[in-house]
């Protein structure tokens, strides 16, 4: 099975061609094959122990490593395992969240082409295989292009709507600056050194700058695409794109591909401890920053967002305190309860008629009683309540931040302070929707059962996926050869901390957003007459001033440049001419014609 | 004069004729022709080299540039197609604004 996981990256292909033909009646249906093969491949392979490899050596002769590079370990068949779950989830989910027989003329999220939401889904998940196969940097990065390029597509699929473009041109600019980091990194490591797992041996870190450039570049690049540190501001614009994609894409599984390189490229992180430090205090402060940015959101998803970005932080945390296994483990429980908050985030907007603003949400309890206990069981496992998945991959990151000893004190409170801050978000999202008065009285968009079965198994991981790990170490067992040295986590003292703090933010919350009388909508707003055409017209990041004097930057060079195509036909045929003439007056000048006769 | 020189300089002429009707024609299908002329008097230089050489490299060298001119010719009449149905007059700098 491990052979055939290999080209896990071909399994979505055939539904991407058949859904691309018009094949089956609704349409995606031809596309629902390929994530449950991967996922059932996936577990298969880690059934039998997860090892093989294939490779067409010197595919690229002109790169240091050029070789065609596939590698599937228990790493990566995790990995694969968690895209297949939550993609095969969203893929059903997206059938009737996209359906384009339920047309509403209210809705802003409708579409017709619905064939092109899941060839780009297939494109998507066929990068993202690649990506986390790749035994080298070179097929890495092909991989990492291809969902930067998906996320984009994605991200600008309802491109009629203001602001969806320049929303994914703001994740394509910031994945950008990854795929340059890597691009370097492809072409400074001495030849032979591209494959992930030996970057931070003696040999390979002897190139220019050694252990602790390479590590630098893998970290901007791993930084890049899970909007870690200055490089956020591209995932809470990215919630433009339609709810399934954020689950998917911008929750569970690519933004965690910064975590997935780091998590491969540990050994490269030991190597250069510096580099480390910096991860797990760029992680720390990304914890913390997107839980207090979370708290100022006034739409719904990007709250969520702002709270991955927080996650992908303690994630980030764990790999710079030396344990990439809490951060993988933390990253397999996130994706179930994330990929949850998210499609559970989409029966509500869904049912609103695309509206995404808090404001005009709460009081859905007894109308989205599904909705309602599904965002409940996410919510607690991401604020770590005992027991529940959340608590237990937390708490591994908590622990070796504690036996971490440089700057400890720091590091280990804020990562605290920032579960109190989970709580509260996850609080004031939480109550802002399901309770208090309801605020949009209207008639709901009832969501349909293909909506709301796949929260099942997502609830499902977001309670059980803990017990991975307790009693019995199931989930180290099988990546400790890969991750090195993964200690099994037992739950303790600070669990309890933990959990108890969590739920004191979220009870700060329920205190803060309390009974309150709300203001009386207005009568066309009680009957949804006056709906909101503009849902994203809230400005860009504003975080990101040095973003924008880059991309000022480099318009000023490109634009004389630019200048030169003028897009008239006959100068162009002029200076051609010009050219060849002064090319032939050279030639000709300069030797001559000699030759056979 | 030889004929050979004759040739040369029919060639060369045709050739300035040619980059001229490039250049200074503004309908795209008087355009394609003036490129047709240049391909041509390419051509003839490329078969009186085979001549003068007494092999037939040149003259395979001057079907392939045939082939290449009959395609080129397709590609050019349907953009120029595509204009005419587009716009009443057919100038190739009036679009312009398509450029980058």
């Amino acid at each position: 099975m491990s052979a055939l996981l290999l080209w896990a990256w071909l399994f979505t292909l055939p539904g991407l061609l058949l859904t691309a033909l018009g094949v089956g009646r609704r349409p995606g249906a031809a596309s629902q094959g390929g994530p449950p093969v991967m996922l059932i491949v996936a577990l298969a392979a880690l059934a039998t122990g997860a090892h093989a490899e294939y490779e067409i050596a010197n595919w690229l002769p002109f790169l240091p490593d050029g070789a065609f590079h596939l590698r599937v370990d228990p790493l990566s068949a995790v990995m694969l395992a968690v895209i297949g779950a939550v993609s095969t989830c969203v893929y059903v989910y997206s059938l009737g969240y996209m359906d384009p027989h339920v047309e509403d003329p209210d809705s802003p999220e409708r579409g017709p082409n619905v064939r092109r939401f899941f060839c780009f889904l297939d494109f998507f998940l066929a990068s993202m295989a690649l990506l986390v196969l790749a035994g080298n940097i070179a097929v890495l990065l092909i991989g990492w292009t291809g969902v930067g390029i998906s996320s984009f597509l994605l991200i600008s699929f309802w491109n009629e709507k203001p602001g969806t473009l320049a929303a994914g041109m703001q994740a394509l600019a910031a994945n950008a600056i990854g795929d340059a980091a890597l691009l370097v990194a492809l072409v400074i490591v001495p030849a032979g050194c591209g494959d992930l797992l030996t970057l931070g041996t003696a040999q390979c870190v002897a190139g220019p700058g050694g252990a602790t450039l390479l590590a630098w570049l893998i970290l901007i690049a791993a930084a890049a695409k899970s909007a870690q540190g200055p490089l956020y501001f591209w995932l809470p614009t990215a919630m433009a794109g339609p709810t399934p994609v954020s689950a998917l894409i911008h929750a569970a599984t690519m933004v965690a591909a910064g975590v997935y390189l780091l998590t491969r490229t540990h050994g490269l992180l030991a190597a250069a401890p510096g580099v480390a430090m910096a991860t797990a205090i760029i992680g720390v402060l990304t914890a913390l920053g997107g839980g207090i940015l979370s708290l100022q959101q006034s739409n719904f998803k990007r709250g969520l967002a702002y709270s991955t970005v927080s996650q992908l932080g303690y994630m980030f945390a764990g790999v710079g305190f030396g344990a990439p296994f809490a951060a993988m483990f933390h990253l397999v429980t996130h994706a179930s309860f994330k990929a949850l908050l998210f499609l559970t985030a989409g029966v509500v907007i869904h049912a609103l008629h695309g509206r995404e603003k808090l404001s005009d949400m709460g009081g859905l309890r007894k109308d989205l009683p599904g909705a309602y206990a599904a965002f409940l069981v996410g919510s607690l496992a991401l604020i770590g309540l005992p027991l529940f998945s959340g608590s237990f991959s937390k708490d591994a990151i908590l622990e070796a931040a504690q036996v971490h000893d440089v700057l400890f004190p720091l590091l280990f409170g804020g990562l605290f302070v920032g579960v109190f801050f989970t709580g509260w978000y996850t609080g004031r999202l939480f109550f802002g929707v399901f309770h208090g008065p309801r605020k949009y009285l209207g008639p709901l968009h009832e969501p349909s059962g293909v909506m709301l079965w796949p929260l099942v198994p997502l609830a499902v991981g977001a309670v059980v996926l803990g017990y991975l790990e307790w009693p019995v170490p199931i989930l180290s067992t099988v990546l400790g050869e890969t991750v090195g040295h993964a200690e099994a986590v037992r739950p303790n003292v600070n669990t309890l901390i933990a959990g108890a703090l969590g739920l004191a933010g979220f009870a700060f919350s329920a205190w803060r957003t309390g009974p309150q009388p709300a203001a009386l909508p207005t009568p066309a707003e009680a009957h949804g007459v006056e709906h909101e055409t503009e849902h994203y017209d809230e400005p860009l990041e504003p975080g990101a001033a040095w973003a924008t004097w880059l991309a000022d930057l480099s318009y000023g060079i490109a634009n004389p440049i630019a200048r030169f195509q003028s897009g008239h036909l006959s100068r162009y045929i002029l200076v051609s001419v010009l050219g060849i003439a002064a090319i032939l007056l050279l030639t000709l000048t300069a030797q001559p014609m000699t030759g056979p006769r | 004069m030889t004929s050979e020189v004759l040739v040369l300089a029919t060639s060369a002429v045709l050739l300035a004729i040619g980059a001229t009707g490039a250049l200074i024609r503004r309908n795209p299908i008087a355009m394609l022709m003036s490129v047709e002329l240049m391909l041509n008097a390419a051509n003839l230089l490329l078969v009186l080299g085979a001549r003068v050489r007494g092999n037939v490299d040149g003259q395979a060298a001057a079907l392939i540039v045939l082939v290449l001119a009959a395609a080129e010719a397709v590609i050019g009449l349907g953009v120029a197609l595509a204009l005419f149905r587009d716009r009443d007059r057919v100038d190739v700098d009036e679009p312009a604004e398509v450029h980058g």
